[in-house]
């Protein structure tokens, strides 16, 4: 709780995270299907004896290499480092917890950039059995580091009963396997790996339609062909995957996805679901314009196309991935910790002892104004203390999720409110009953009812500026 | 073609049904000349191609125009209950915040691709001999969308479409002589009030659907009649190094595909980004801070602050409508000029033209927004 909030204008941390996480999804993957598929038309065109084809995977691995080693690498520490920074609460649950696991996955990790690297340098340095090698061993080990890595944030969705049930306690490690083994890693394992089939495909597009339709245009049609192949796996098992994963999903996270199908109609609480039907949409288009123009026209596919393709690849990733950690809402880390990085165990006793007795981020004079029985306790530092209190409420507990003018934008949403009505709304989300609609995608507003009135003219002051101030007065006996 | 009342086709005796179903089209609208013609037509292929796709961008989203206009039309009601009418349909009616979000955003997307269209036939030099008409048809059907833009903006009559309309219909009134056309024929009054909306409706949904489609067709005809141009770096090409492909179905497989991105651009638009009702109009209260018009007028309202600044008064509006009008005039003249390719200082001065209008439109188009939002630091 005393971690310093990070606060970026506009766009919120939480999508600081999120454009590199779509932009690191998009390459990762590939760095794995990518990882089969060179190994498979190795040994394609080596059985064949078709140096033609040899010639066109020389060139794609050194595109894969860079691409994988640089921008999925670089990509792969900066989510880390966001998430650190923007939910720096879960962030040290999951190192607590999963040490092991990330040694591990930075084991595999290493041997997978070595191999890429070796597998490019050594083509017509070694024997071809050595090479074909060389490329399993790079398809295993970035394999291995999506298993371990799925491991950790399907946990963050469904930590499940055994992991749950020692939260808390301090031997929350006892069940590393368990959290690991969780409900939902089996399912993401399979679709996250149909997936990397996918782009591995689609990728391999970039470099197939750079081949030259007049001057060679059968390689041009068999590498488009068989590249096209790769989509097959993903379009025919994905939805059988998608069930799986549902069906492992606590019924209390898809009560935001059932909102949204009830009320598409009328466009309200379905930003989810409206997100999910843009992953449906991207990859229908995309199955459609794979078979019209990479199968079915292949001398005509050309660059701007395998670009197109990957940009609709771009927003089915960056809409799913956004489905995904809606389905975590109201938690970051299932019914265990809020989207506000307060704990579940801990509301009652914070709502008892007060969300910011133990904050450092307040001056001692500053803290002494915030006590009732301060004689002192008026004039005009005693409301600025007053305001203070509350924008640390704000910090803390809305600010992982909204920022003030831009994504999710408190001045959009709370726009229309006076004091009265704002108050109306924060005791709502602190008492947080069973049937507040709110409930299925906002954590519970915690802490001392002075501290949630101290936040209430914190927002009055933001929201209505030039009628606030009489309230804030009233609010300072 | 047979005038038996049975299918005389060959594939009717075929016991498929996409084949009998052929047969039976072929024989009645004569399927298979239409084919043969689209496959005889051919389209160019060079580095360039990306460019031809703009056109028929531009078509689909008029399309989706057309339909979602349709659909809006079943519960719009022009007049004092403009308002309501378009709460209920964002608010109450099932999906109709889909249709109205997809309506308003391929109104914004069709401006934009119209515009791109616009540039690349400019910079391909396709509006020299014999394509004069198309280029000036397209011109026409480019002040029609914005038209179309400007009269759609109003109907919903909230805060924002009220005042960015009334400051619209402001700038031309300076001119002399048009303040009593303004408020006679399109206001319908001193004020905008409900007659303005039932004007602009009639206009939005009859007037200007008719004369498009018409000019539409001609412009789409003449595509036809002289096929698609090169630019003139492709045209010297030896005709050995020149490529071209069918229309049918290699083009037309293309154009499919970025018709279905196009699609999944508006569709991404409208669920991530659905389009918003403000507070009702208010002719009493002041204009919010910050109006402007949409994107697309932006270039010229900002043309009229800055020459304002220049010349005071009147006299700055005056020379700001002044140099548009002007510049408008050129551009639509520019076949006349730049004529042939042998007229090199010609075709580099037109050339020169396209790149100072670019420039000079996303230059006013970006400090029109800064001066509203960076700079204003809202």
């Amino acid at each position: 709780m005393n971690y310093p909030a990070w606060e970026v204008p506009i766009i919120g941390g939480g999508w600081v995270i999120g454009i590199i996480a779509i932009i690191h999804v998009l390459i990762s993957h590939f760095a794995i299907g990518g990882g089969f598929y060179l190994p498979l038309a190795e040994r394609k065109a080596l059985r064949e004896g078709r140096e033609d084809w040899l010639e066109v995977l020389r060139g794609h691995s050194k595109f894969f290499l860079i691409l994988t080693a640089v921008f999925g690498a670089m990509t792969g520490v900066g989510i880390w480092f966001a998430i650190g920074l923007a939910h720096p609460e879960a962030t040290s649950t999951l190192i607590r917890n999963f040490v092991f696991a990330w040694a591990i996955e930075w084991t595999f990790f290493i041997m997978e950039i070595t191999a890429a690297a070796v597998y490019y340098y050594t083509w017509g340095r070694v024997s071809n059995r050595l090479h074909l090698a060389i490329g399993w061993v790079y398809a295993a080990t970035a394999w291995m580091s999506l298993f371990v890595i799925n491991g950790i944030l399907t946990f963050m969705l469904t930590p499940g009963p055994s992991w749950l049930g020692v939260a808390g306690s301090g031997n929350e490690a006892s069940m590393f396997w368990q959290a690991f083994f969780n409900p939902t890693m089996w399912p993401s394992l399979l679709l996250r790996t149909l997936i990397c089939f996918s782009l591995a495909g689609l990728w391999a597009f970039v470099t197939a339609s750079r081949i030259d339709s007049y001057a060679r245009p059968e390689l041009k049609t068999e590498v488009m062909r068989w590249s096209a192949l790769w989509l097959i796996p993903s379009f025919v098992l994905l939805p059988v995957g998608f069930l799986w994963y549902l069906w492992n999903v606590p019924a209390s996270q898809l009560d935001l996805l059932r909102l949204g199908i009830s009320t598409i109609g009328q466009g309200t609480f379905t930003q989810v679901t409206r997100m999910a039907l843009v992953t449906i949409m991207t990859s229908a288009t995309i199955a459609v314009i794979v078979y019209l123009l990479a199968w079915r026209n292949p001398g005509d596919f050309g660059f701007g196309h395998a670009v197109a393709l990957l940009l609709l690849a771009l927003a089915a990733t960056a809409s799913t991935e956004y489905s995904r950690e809606m389905l975590r809402k109201p938690y970051v880390i299932g019914h265990h910790m809020y989207s506000s990085g307060v704990r579940t165990l801990e509301v009652d006793r914070i709502n008892r002892e007060g969300y910011l007795v133990k904050t450092i981020w307040a001056r001692p004079e500053e803290r002494r104004l915030w006590d009732a029985a301060n004689p002192a306790r008026s004039g005009e530092a005693a409301g600025a203390a007053h305001l203070a209190r509350g924008e640390l409420m704000f910090r803390g507990q809305c600010m992982s999720c909204h920022t003030v003018d831009g994504y999710r934008a408190m001045r959009t949403l709370m726009k229309g409110r006076d004091h009265e009505s704002i108050g109306g709304f924060l005791k709502s989300l602190r008492d947080y009953p069973e049937d507040l609609i709110y409930r299925a995608y906002m954590p519970p507003l915690v802490g001392r009812p002075e501290e949630i009135g101290a936040l209430q003219d914190y927002l009055d002051v933001m929201l209505n500026r030039d009628t606030a101030a009489h309230a804030v007065a009233q609010s300072i006996p | 073609m047979s005038t038996s009342s049975l299918p005389a086709h060959d594939n009717m005796a075929s016991t498929r049904p996409k084949d009998y179903l052929y047969a039976w089209l072929d024989d009645r609208i004569g399927l298979d000349a239409i084919l043969a013609l689209a496959r005889e037509k051919v389209v160019p292929e060079h580095r360039y191609s990306f460019w031809y796709y703009w056109g028929g961008l531009s078509l689909f989203f008029f399309v989706v125009q057309v339909v979602s206009g349709i659909l809006l039309l079943l519960y719009y009601r022009p007049g004092p209950e403009a308002y309501d009418s378009v709460r209920i349909i964002t608010y109450e009616i099932e999906f109709g915040w889909l249709i109205r979000s997809a309506h308003s955003w391929s109104a914004n997307l069709m401006v934009f691709c119209v515009f791109v269209h616009m540039f690349s036939v400019f910079f391909m030099k396709a509006y020299r001999p014999p394509r004069e008409f198309g280029w000036w048809t397209g011109l026409a059907l480019l002040g029609m969308t914005m038209v179309f833009g400007f009269s759609g903006y109003l109907l919903p009559m909230d805060e924002l479409a009220y005042f960015a309309t009334k400051i619209g219909l402001e700038i031309p009134k300076t001119m002399p002589g048009m303040a009593p056309i303004i408020e006679n024929l399109v206001q319908g009054g001193p004020e905008v009030t409900g007659i303005t909306i039932a004007r602009f409706f009639a206009l939005h949904v009859v007037v200007l659907p008719l004369v498009f489609i018409g000019v539409l067709t001609v412009h789409l005809a003449l595509v036809v009649f002289h096929g698609n141009a090169v630019p003139p770096s492709e045209a010297e090409k030896p005709a050995s190094e020149r490529h071209t492909i069918p229309f049918f179905p290699n083009f037309f497989m293309k154009d499919l595909a970025m018709w279905l991105i196009a699609l999944n651009v508006l569709a991404l638009l409208a669920s991530v980004y659905p389009w918003q009702l403000g507070p009702p109009a208010d002719p009493l209260a002041a204009a919010p801070v910050g109006i402007h018009p949409e994107w697309y007028f932006m270039s010229q309202f900002q043309a009229l602050k800055v020459f304002g600044r220049i010349l005071p008064g009147a006299a700055g509006e005056f020379a700001g409508i002044g140099m548009f009008s002007i510049g408008g005039l050129l551009w639509a003249l520019i076949p006349l000029y730049d004529r042939d390719s042998k007229l090199a200082r010609r075709a580099r001065i037109a050339t020169w033209f396209g790149l100072l209008a670019v420039i000079g439109l996303i230059g006013l188009t970006v400090m029109g927004y800064w001066e509203v939002y960076g700079a204003a630091g809202h």
